[in-house]
């Protein structure tokens, strides 16, 4: 379980990004984390794996603190940046390395997975592809089997099949006492993949709720006529009527648009806190 | 588990600072001992053996602790990118072992390999000098005793060692503050603390003391009197804080901030 406790944080101690932020993040599910680009998603994962420190409140991950940065927590981690590092190395070699520090490492899985990506297994690994290294990288992560997967931006660069691959990679590895954190601004790669979102802007979390909740309490359809009663999150013309997003008066039921739940919490984030409440 | 210091997880730990960027670490001690091989092979081509103790004395200088401080600022050079500095700080070993690990390189490998080598090397050119010279010469016996193998325990040598741990250690601490170009950064902003320091004990000894030549910070002060000058030493008990000051506390401090940084560091 990760815990954010009134976590505060800034760049500079005048102005905060997060101030007082609480938050809890159960084992066993995939978080999808949304947000404008600045809007703090990446600074929130780095706050969690303990390469910044909150300037007040605390962050429990599994009972241990982030920021200490001890082998025991290091070891249950495993956080992938937007930009990977890897260095003038092969497969092998990479893997003789750092795979030894990752006790629940298993070498099989990272050679399907390895196979599974496509990943180029010849030569250096800095010789490799933008795409191919950060494959290579998220091949290594899921075979470290740690406990806390934190994921920024892991599509980027990568094609569309492998974009499909990844999808499919991360559903298998899922199992109950894992958490799988993904940072995106590019909704659409985890549709049907979380099973709960958190959109922040500024510093703000404006929702945080099951995909469950979010399908209860809102409805997803296209409309020819805006109903005047219902509290509309999100609006826009399609060629056959208006897509609307919208309080789910009539319990009705539809499939979840991450995109315009996005675009519909970040311009009403009113509304949005109004409908999540209860949350 | 211990999070402070295991073995099996250190020896892991070294093995993947030194295969991880063997061009840099490796190539960097080798270039560094070429370097020492052909500044003391030109210099002793140039002024020929009468300079032999400069031509030692100037290799070992420059290319010890030249060699440390470029190997200092590289063993912390993580954090060029987010990404490489986000991979080396979320490495599951402990800060003690990091910085262990940087401290066994620079303060113990890379010594004891240069001091090895330019015994070797040392020995290796004053034997060939040696078995060169005309044994029935009338100058053979002058000849021979001038040049002597390079004595490590003499006080120039301890001087060096003594710039090495200081230089090494503000290297250390500069790789830690800044991101990028470490080195040239730490460099202006030791050479800047060194010229105020140096302009400042220079000031107050203009205002103490009329005529006055020349100010050695923690050292002396000369003081022209007629054609001649006047050494105004620091008093022994305040000179031997100072050289305690200089051989262990500041490198201390300074190796320990390394350590207090990188536990601290956040990228």
């Amino acid at each position: 379980m990760i815990e954010f406790n009134n976590l505060s944080f800034g760049y500079t101690s005048k102005k905060l990004l997060y101030k007082n932020l609480s938050l809890t993040i159960n084992q066993g599910r995939i978080y999808g984390l949304f947000g404008k680009n600045g809007a703090g998603k990446s600074t929130l994962l780095k706050n969690m794996v303990g390469t910044l420190f909150p300037a007040e409140g605390s962050i429990l991950i599994n009972g241990m603190t982030p920021q200490k940065r001890q082998p025991s927590f290091l070891q249950t981690i495993y956080y992938i940046p937007e930009d990977v590092f890897v260095p003038s190395l092969t497969i092998k070699q990479y893997k003789n390395l750092f795979a030894p520090f990752y006790p629940e490492f298993n070498e099989d899985n990272f050679h399907t997975y390895l196979n599974d990506l496509e990943v180029s297994v010849d030569g250096k690994l800095n010789k490799l592809s933008f795409g191919q290294q950060k494959k290579f990288v998220i091949a290594f992560a899921l075979a470290c089997n740690t406990k806390v997967l934190l994921m920024d931006e892991p599509t980027n660069g990568l094609d569309i099949p492998s974009k499909t691959q990844f999808r499919k990679l991360i559903a298998s590895v899922m199992f109950d006492d894992r958490i799988i954190f993904i940072s995106t601004h590019q909704v659409r790669d985890l549709e049907n993949m979380i099973d709960n979102v958190i959109i922040v802007d500024n510093g703000d979390l404006l929702l945080h709720a099951s995909v469950a909740s979010i399908c209860n309490k809102l409805c997803f359809k296209t409309v020819t006529e805006i109903p005047v009663d219902a509290k509309i999150l999100y609006e826009e013309k399609a060629l056959k009527g208006t897509a609307v997003v919208m309080e789910n008066i009539y319990a009705e039921d539809s499939k979840l648009n991450l995109e315009q739940l996005f675009t519909g919490v970040t311009e009403n984030p009113a509304i949005a806190k109004q409908l999540f409440s209860s949350n | 588990m211990n999070n402070i210091f295991e073995l099996k997880r250190f020896g892991l730990l070294l093995k993947k600072t030194v295969m991880e960027r063997p061009v840099q670490l490796v190539g960097l001690c080798g270039l560094v001992l070429a370097a020492t091989l052909v500044i003391y092979s030109a210099l002793l081509h140039f002024f020929g053996w009468q300079a032999w103790n400069l031509a030692q004395n100037l290799t070992f200088a420059w290319c010890f602790f030249g060699g440390g401080c470029f190997l200092s600022s590289i063993v912390f050079g993580y954090f060029g990118t987010n990404a490489s500095g986000s991979a080396y700080l979320t490495l599951p070993a402990s800060t003690f072992e990091k910085w262990l690990c940087g401290v066994l390189i620079i303060g113990v490998c890379f010594p004891c390999l240069f001091l090895v080598f330019f015994r070797l090397m040392d020995a290796s050119f004053v034997m060939a000098y040696h078995n060169g010279l005309d044994k029935n010469s009338s100058t053979y016996k002058a000849m021979y005793n001038a040049v002597q193998f390079y004595t490590f325990n003499d006080s120039f040598v301890k001087e060096s060692i003594t710039i090495y741990v200081n230089f090494v250690g503000a290297m250390m601490v500069g790789s830690l503050y800044f991101n990028k170009v470490s080195a040239i950064k730490t460099a202006i902003v030791y050479i800047g603390a060194v010229a105020i320091i140096f302009f400042l004990n220079l000031f107050l000894a203009e205002a103490t003391f009329v005529n006055v030549d020349m100010a050695s910070p923690f050292n002396n002060i000369r003081i022209k009197v007629g054609n001649g000058l006047g050494i105004l030493e620091l008093p022994s008990n305040v000179s031997n804080i100072v050289h305690v000051a200089i051989l262990f506390i500041i490198p201390t401090v300074l190796w320990i901030t390394a350590y207090i940084r990188l536990r601290e560091k956040e990228i």
